[in-house]
C-alpha cells in the first residue's frame, strides 16, 4: 500500500487532457489565452524537468558553497520577478530588497533546518534547498504586493504626506499609514493560509508528501513548519524592505521625492 | 538686526530641467511683516514657498532663518517654526478637532500644550467657523471651510513664519473674502509673519503688505 506509483510518460501526456479543456475553452470564448497556455505548459514541462534534474544533483551535494550558491539564485531569480512587477524607476529599491531577502530568508531557513528539524549538516540540501524555495516563492510575493502599495500610494497621497510633513512630522510620521497598509497587504495572503489550510485546501507540499507514502501525521508536523515559517519570513523581510524602501523615498530634507509618473 | 528670513542668490529648476525657473533670487524678510507674492501661474510661486520649508532643493544659493541656514536645521524642527499651508487644503478622515490637534500627535510638538475643545470652538468663530463642530468629520466641509481649518491648524503649533500658498484660488468671492480678512488680522493682530503667494485680484484693506512680483526669475518689490 505504501509503494509509490510511478507516473510513465503516456500517462504523463494523458495529464495534457486538462490543458486541451483550457485551451478549447480559450478558442470558444475567445479569451486570448491560447498562446500563454501553449507556452505555459511547454514552460512547466520544461523548467520542472529541468529542476527535478538539477535537484538529483544538489541533493547529493555534500558541498555546502553549492546549496548557498543555488539559494543565492533563487533569491535572485525571485527579485528579478518582483522587478517585473513593481514598475517603479524613480527609487531605487532593488539591491536593499535582494539583500533583505538575501539575509532573511538564509535567516529563516537555517532556524527551521538547524533548530526546528535539527538537522546536521544545516545545510543538508534534501531539507534546506526545498524549504528555502517555499519561503523564497511565499515572501516575493508579499514583497511585490507590499512594493506596489508602498509606491501607489506615496504617489496617490503625496499631498497628505506633505501636509503632515508641513505640520512637524518626519518622514516616519508623515508615511505610518502609508507604511501600514503596505506591510499588512503583503501579509495578509499568509495570514489567510494559515486560516484556510486543511480547510479550504490542503497544501501543495503535505500532498506531495502524503501521495509519496509519507504518513500523514508526520507530513502535517512538516506543513505546520512550513506555514509558520512562511508567516515569519514574510513579516521580517516585508518590514524590513518597506522601512529601507520607505526611507528612499524621501530625500534628505524628509521631502518626497516621487513625483507623478 | 538679524533677519527672520533671508535668501540668497537662491536658483532652482525642476529635475531632469535646465530651464532655472529661479536665477539668483534674493529677499529678506523681517519679522511682523505682511509680504505678498504676485505673479503669473507657472512662475514659481509656490515652488518658492516649497523651497523655504524645504520640500524641494534649491540648485543653489542659500536661505538663512533666523541666521541659520535652513539645511543645519533638522527637517521637521524647521516645518514646526515655519508652517506652510498648500494650495488644496488636506484633511485626514477624521474629525475637526483631530485634524486640529494633528500637529500634536508629532514628536516635534509633544512638548506644546494640546488646546482645549473651548478653546477651539473660539478659534473657530474667529475663523468664521461658528458652525462648525468639532466633533464632525471635516471631509464634508466646502473647501472654503477647509481652507479655513488648514490656517487654522497651522497656526496652532505657534510657527514663526506663516506661509500661505494661493489660499483662495479655489475659493468663491465670499470664502477669499473671510480668508483675507483672516489673513490681515493675524499679521495686524497677532503679529505674525506671513508670506502669502496669490495670482488673485486681492486689494488689501488697512494693512499694507509688502508687494512682491515674482517675473524674469526673480522677486521685484512693487512700489
Amino acid at each position: 500500500m505504501n509503494q509509490i506509483i510511478d507516473i510513465s510518460v503516456p500517462q504523463l501526456l494523458i495529464a495534457l487532457f486538462f490543458i486541451l479543456i483550457a485551451q478549447a475553452s480559450s478558442f470558444i470564448y475567445h479569451l486570448g489565452l491560447n498562446r500563454d497556455i501553449t507556452i505555459g505548459t511547454i514552460r512547466t514541462f520544461a523548467q520542472l524537468f529541468l529542476m527535478g534534474y538539477v535537484l538529483t544533483f544538489i541533493l547529493k551535494t555534500s558541498n555546502p558553497w553549492i546549496v548557498l550558491g543555488v539559494f543565492t539564485v533563487m533569491v535572485f531569480s525571485a527579485m528579478f520577478i518582483i522587478k517585473g512587477r513593481v514598475k517603479e524607476k524613480q527609487i531605487p529599491y532593488i539591491i536593499p530588497t535582494f539583500l533583505t531577502m538575501l539575509v532573511s530568508y538564509l535567516a529563516t531557513a537555517l532556524f527551521v533546518s538547524g533548530l526546528v528539524i535539527g538537522i546536521t549538516p544545516w545545510w543538508e540540501p534534501r531539507y534546506f534547498i526545498p524549504a528555502g524555495g517555499m519561503i523564497i516563492g511565499n515572501s516575493m510575493s508579499a514583497l511585490a504586493i507590499s512594493l506596489e502599495r508602498l509606491f501607489r500610494d506615496m504617489r496617490q497621497q503625496k499631498e497628505v504626506v506633505e501636509m503632515k510633513l508641513s505640520l512637524g512630522a518626519n518622514y516616519r510620521e508623515a508615511s505610518l499609514d502609508i507604511f501600514r497598509n503596505a506591510v499588512t497587504a503583503g501579509m495578509i495572503p499568509s495570514i489567510n493560509a494559515m486560516m484556510g489550510v486543511g480547510l479550504v485546501f490542503i497544501p501543495g507540499m503535505m500532498s506531495g508528501q502524503i501521495l509519496a507514502g509519507t504518513d500523514p501525521l508526520i507530513a502535517i508536523r512538516y506543513q505546520i513548519v512550513v506555514m509558520l515559517m512562511l508567516v515569519g519570513s514574510t513579516a521580517v523581510s516585508s518590514v524590513i524592505v518597506m522601512l529601507i524602501v520607505r526611507r528612499r523615498c524621501f530625500g534628505t530634507a524628509e521631502e518626497v521625492l516621487l513625483t507623478p509618473r | 538686526m538679524t533677519p527672520l528670513l533671508d535668501i540668497k542668490n537662491l536658483s532652482f529648476a525642476y529635475d531632469g530641467s535646465t530651464a532655472l525657473v529661479f536665477d539668483r533670487l534674493s529677499v529678506t524678510v523681517q519679522e511682523g511683516e505682511f509680504i505678498l507674492v504676485k505673479g503669473p501661474s507657472g512662475s514659481g510661486k509656490s515652488t518658492l514657498l516649497r523651497l523655504i520649508c524645504r520640500l524641494n532643493q534649491p540648485r543653489d544659493g542659500s536661505i538663512l532663518f533666523l541666521g541659520n541656514n535652513i539645511t543645519t536645521i533638522a527637517p521637521a524642527k524647521l516645518r514646526s517654526m515655519i508652517s506652510y499651508v498648500a494650495q488644496i487644503p488636506q484633511m485626514i478622515d477624521a474629525t475637526v478637532q483631530e485634524n486640529l490637534i494633528l500637529p500634536f500627535s508629532f514628536a516635534i510638538n509633544a512638548d506644546k500644550l494640546k488646546p482645549s475643545t473651548e478653546e477651539l470652538r473660539e478659534m473657530l468663530r474667529k475663523f468664521y467657523l461658528a458652525d462648525v463642530s468639532p466633533d464632525q468629520s471635516a471631509m464634508k466641509l466646502s473647501i472654503g471651510q477647509k481652507q479655513r481649518l488648514a490656517i487654522m491648524r497651522a497656526l496652532l503649533q505657534q510657527p514663526q513664519l506663516l506661509l500661505l500658498d494661493e489660499p483662495t484660488s479655489a475659493l468663491d468671492h465670499e470664502s477669499a473674502s473671510m480668508v483675507f480678512a483672516i489673513i490681515e488680522r493675524l499679521n495686524t493682530e497677532d503679529r505674525k509673519t506671513l508670506i502669502t503667494v496669490t495670482h488673485s485680484d486681492y486689494k488689501p484693506g488697512e494693512v499694507k503688505p509688502l508687494i512682491y512680483t515674482l517675473n524674469q526669475k526673480s522677486l521685484h518689490l512693487s512700489l
